[in-house]
């Protein structure tokens, strides 16, 4: 049980930086350098604890450390560092990780320089008035040019980078120095210690024995154990049964966390969605005036099917998908059904990434074999009798003469590349629709762009194509910035005459015609012939404005010698059956998996 | 009754060839026929058969050729009396080792039917398969099998090897119908496990217009395609029999066996196998399995499938089948149109 220690000798501080550029590495390092791990329980990133996050090397969850410093003017100091998720569809989290700081250390990679990340991050700190420490991580790297780096930054970001430390988070390099400047320069909290609680909640999760956790910055008063507590957005009450300073080995528990402090507050409850991050937690008998501000409860932003292959393990999906959403208030999920794929469940994410996770961990975590169809946005519909619906699923679009208006959603788009790819990128930006808000020479050789484009783009494999046209150079972040109207039209597949549901897609009505063909013809090369000719159209409403054929399988035997075998020959066959049965069948026609996905590829 | 016996040994392995045969153990022939006769003698009994019982012999390989007639003597006064009068007995021989002599001796012994691995009679394809023989060999095995007596015989070709063109194969038949045959297997190469070809499955192409130009030129020089990979005047009535389920008794390493639901497999290894030619696996086959393979035998080939042993909803299927012209109905049973697309059709009915 440790001391109280006086708000002037705390500091809370996170790490921002654009994926890869080391704040993870850094975070473990500055971890090792206060002594709270040994060398050998330092396995390499303690930060990053979910398996997904070690293999993909992203942080999807933030972390927080309470470390103990003794710093050289020979003051204990706590030092509370926040890692924050490096990717945009959790920039929500990232916003409230940074509001439970007082100042951040914004990380650049020094042979990589400021990337589209590195802005977006930048401004959200700035947001929370945050006292940002320049750190230019990876010197240790022949091609590393720190300075120039930094002149991106004031170029880019307007910084200023007087005052800035150059680290190898490898080495250790410049870490000791980092870590006094953190004392030095980021500000102590300053709450009013003898004010009713006012906490925020910047992460929560669930743990197995403890229940739902809550992460929290103490900004006034404090949280004491056995005090009953209010979560302000929800007037719930709840008793605090246990308090914890988070640690990179294991949690220590305490009797109170104090002003100005971070610590895990233990209440019992069986799900997060109670405790949901951005919330306020407060005294019950005594509650403050007013919540922190900015809170939001998660929005998905997009939205796809998914579906069991085999169809009786719907109630198994539906358990899963309850049991993630314990530990992830964020998901959405209704039931479903699809004249194509059976019963399942619309399920909406933060974004592509959160979504990629969560049909991952279903079929890991939950052993399922999962069909998810090609995801979407949400869009906002005005109909002629004044309604107004909103559409999570492109084939629940009404008739087309029923509609005044559709709205989608937009995101502003910031991309950092060097200078050669420019015009490939414009390009690509205008076929996806894009407007140029912004186009800046960093220096001679970067560009930063702003764009508005329909988030519906984005999600057409706009990442990958991003990538390709510009050799993994360039790099993107978004935040959405509300809808607008759109000249829309819902796009349908037939396959064999049949409106094929889970097909449909919602389409710029220019692009219907050419989308409508190449998705036809990428549907032709992966549905495999079947015994019969299989006619595959794209219509809007009744109006067929693409078509092709899957032309009827001539051949599909092994003319071999098998003599008395005959064993073996069933067990080929029964081998071919199971992969059929790995398809779908729509009436007759077995359709593979990737089909429900063809769309995002489309040419 | 049919029998099946299998004669382990080949000169060269063929680089497609997944068959049980060994190159470099002919010392142990004399054993292995030895133990050979012992599950002979185990199975004739086990199968109960009665005098004069069996309808057909198959005597295939790895290399029947590589085996005297001296030796197949023994086996055949062990069988004498079980076989029936008229009975089919089938050999399988090599033109390189399928001597004038080696086939009179055979004949001698009963055997009225031979068919030869002629593969090809293009000396390129032959090297690149691996066979041992060449195509002059192989002409002139078939005529001495006819000089000797034989009027059944077959010989076996492979199709869709990486080089074939429509040319290769029309000529590889217009030879083999200038030779006194009444009956051809056309075989797909197919590349198995653990063969030579594995290592370079591009050598076979996938190039389905072959098998049905090569099914069209041997079916317009009068022979009757009756199974996907078997066309001839005279049809083989062996084959016939495992394409009904008919039991069958499988002697030899690498043999299979079958009586109404339960299939035998003897030692592959040929050394176990000598050792102890009676430690057999049983293999018990569900009711499902049976019908499964009914279904699929009876569509590879032209023994359809009887009405009666299928489901409501099988039968459904087939009559929609025969509704867009896949299948023809012929009294109470199915019949296959195009055995290529047997497999797409039994996965479809089952
Ligand atoms: N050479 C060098 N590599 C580093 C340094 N810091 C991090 N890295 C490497 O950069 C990659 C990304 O680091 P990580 O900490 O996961 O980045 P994050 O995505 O920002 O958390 C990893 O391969 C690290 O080993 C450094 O100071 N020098
Ligand atoms: C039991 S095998 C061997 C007969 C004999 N030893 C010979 O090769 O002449 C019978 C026939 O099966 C065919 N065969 C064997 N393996 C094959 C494969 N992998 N693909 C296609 N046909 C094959 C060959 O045509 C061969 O002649
Ligand atoms: S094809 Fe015939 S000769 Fe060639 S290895 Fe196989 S069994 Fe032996
Ligand atoms: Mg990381």
């Amino acid at each position: 049980m440790s001391k109280k220690v006086p708000q002037s000798h705390i500091r809370n501080f996170s790490i921002i930086a654009h994926i890869d550029h080391g704040k993870s590495t850094l975070a473990d390092r500055i971890i090792q350098e206060c002594g709270a791990v040994t060398e050998r329980q330092m396995s390499s990133q303690v930060m990053d604890t979910m398996d997904i996050e070690k293999e993909r090397g992203i942080t999807i969850k933030a972390q927080s450390v309470r470390l103990d410093y003794i710093a050289k003017d020979g003051e204990h100091y706590i030092l509370n560092l926040i890692d924050t998720p490096g990717h945009v569809d959790f920039s929500y989290e990232v916003s409230r990780s940074l509001a439970s700081s007082e100042g951040a250390l914004l990380i650049i990679d020094a042979a990589q320089g400021v990337e589209a990340q590195t802005i977006a991050n930048v401004y959200i700190a700035l947001d929370n008035d945050l006292e940002l420490i320049p750190v230019v991580n990876k010197i240790d790297l022949p091609s590393a040019e720190p300075y120039r780096v930094l002149e991106e930054v004031e170029e880019a970001i307007g910084l200023d980078c007087t005052e800035h430390s150059l680290v190898s988070a490898k080495t250790g390099q410049g870490v000791p120095e980092l870590i006094e400047a953190i004392v030095d320069r980021i500000p102590p909290p300053n709450g009013d210690e003898t004010a009713s609680t006012k906490a925020l909640i910047y992460d929560s999760w669930f743990d197995n024995y403890l229940g739902a956790l809550a992460l929290v910055r103490v900004y006034e008063g404090k949280i004491e154990k056995g005090q009953k507590i209010e979560i302000m957005s929800t007037k719930e009450e709840h008793q605090v049964l246990d308090l914890m300073y988070p640690n990179p080995i294991s949690p220590i528990k305490t009797d109170s966390i104090n002003t100005g402090e971070i610590g895990i507050v233990v209440t019992g409850l069986k799900s997060v969605d109670g405790l949901q991050v951005g919330d306020t937690i407060t005294d019950a008998k005594n509650p403050t005036a007013k919540s922190i501000e900015g809170f939001e409860s998660a929005k998905p932003f997009v939205f796809a099917g998914i579906y069991p292959i085999e169809t009786d393990k719907f109630e198994d999906l539906r358990d899963a998908l309850n049991k993630l959403k314990l530990n992830d208030s964020s998901i959405s999920f209704e039931p479903e059904s699809s004249l194509a794929l059976g019963s399942g469940f619309r399920t909406g994410f933060l974004g592509m990434l959160h979504m990629e996770v969560i049909k991952e961990r279903l079929e890991r975590e939950f052993n399922l074999e999962l069909i998810a169809t090609a995801p979407t946005v949400i869009y906002e519909v005005e109909k002629t009798n004044g309604e107004r619906v909103t559409i999570q699923n492109p084939f629940d679009l009404p008739p087309a003469q029923n509609i005044s208006k559709i709205y989608e959603p937009y995101i502003k788009a910031t991309i950092l590349t060097p200078t050669e790819f420019l015009g490939n990128i414009i390009k690509l930006l205008n076929d996806r629709r894009g407007i140029q808000v912004k186009m800046d020479y960093i220096n001679e050789t970067r560009v930063l762009l702003e764009y508005d484009i329909p988030m519906n783009e984005i999600v057409m494999d706009f990442y990958d194509k991003l990538k390709s046209t510009t050799k993994g150079y360039a790099s993107f972040d978004y935040e959405p910035i509300g809808f607008r109207e759109g000249n829309l039209v819902k796009l349908d597949i037939r396959v064999a005459g049949e409106v094929v549901d889970a097909l449909s897609i919602i389409v710029p009505e220019e692009k219907a015609r050419s989308r409508g063909l190449a998705f036809v013809n990428s549907l032709k090369e992966l549905i495999p012939r079947q015994l019969f000719e299989v006619a595959i159209q794209a219509s809007i409403g009744n109006n067929i404005i693409a078509r092709t054929n899957v032309k009827s399988m001539g051949k599909n035997v092994t003319a071999k010698c098998y003599g008395g075998d005959i064993t073996r020959k069933r067990k080929l066959l029964e081998k071919q059956k199971a992969g059929k049965k790995r398809m779908k069948a729509i009436g007759s026609v077995n359709v593979p998996q990737e089909a429900f996905m063809a769309v995002l590829k489309l040419e | 009754m049919l029998l099946y016996i299998h004669i382990p040994y080949c000169d060269s392995k063929c680089y497609y060839c997944s068959f049980n045969s060994y190159t470099d153990k002919f010392y142990s022939r004399e054993n292995y026929i030895l133990a050979l006769i012992k599950q002979l003698e185990f199975e004739l009994k086990r199968f109960r058969v009665k005098t004069c019982n069996i309808e057909s012999i198959f005597i295939g390989g790895g290399t029947p050729s590589t085996i005297t007639p001296k030796l197949y003597e023994y086996i055949f006064k062990t069988l004498e009396p079980f076989i029936m009068s008229g009975a089919e007995i089938t050999i399988e021989a090599n033109p390189n080792s399928a001597t004038l002599s080696w086939l009179s001796g055979v004949y001698e012994l009963g055997v009225n039917r031979v068919s030869f691995g002629v593969q090809s009679f293009n000396n390129r394809k032959l090297r690149a398969l691996n066979r041992s023989h060449s195509t002059n060999q192989a002409i002139n095995a078939v005529k001495n099998a006819k000089k000797v007596g034989f009027s059944h015989i077959s010989l076996d070709l492979i199709y869709n090897y990486m080089n074939d063109t429509k040319e290769i194969l029309k000529r590889d038949i217009d030879i083999a119908f200038n030779l006194p045959i009444d009956h051809i297997s056309a075989y797909e190469l197919t590349i198995e496990d653990g063969t030579k070809f594995s290592l370079t499955p591009e050598v076979k192409q996938e190039d389905n217009d072959l098998a049905f130009f090569i099914a069209d030129e041997i079916k317009r020089r009068g022979f009757e395609h009756y199974e996907i990979s078997n066309f001839g005047k005279y049809k083989s009535y062996h084959n016939r029999g495992y394409w009904q389920l008919k039991d069958y008794i499988g002697v030899g390493a690498g043999a299979v066996g079958f009586k109404k639901d339960r299939r035998y497999y003897p030692s592959i290894n040929i050394d176990n196998y000598i050792k102890n030619p009676l430690d057999i696996r049983e293999e018990i086959l569900t009711k499902e399995d049976i019908l499964t393979e009914k279904i699929f035998l009876g569509l590879r080939s032209n023994i359809g499938i009887d009405e009666t042993i299928l489901n409501k909803d099988i039968v459904k299927k087939a009559d929609f089948l025969v509704e867009k012209g896949k299948l023809i109905k012929d009294g109470k049973v199915y019949k296959n149109i195009n055995f290529f697309l047997s497999d797409e059709i039994a996965l479809y009915l089952l």
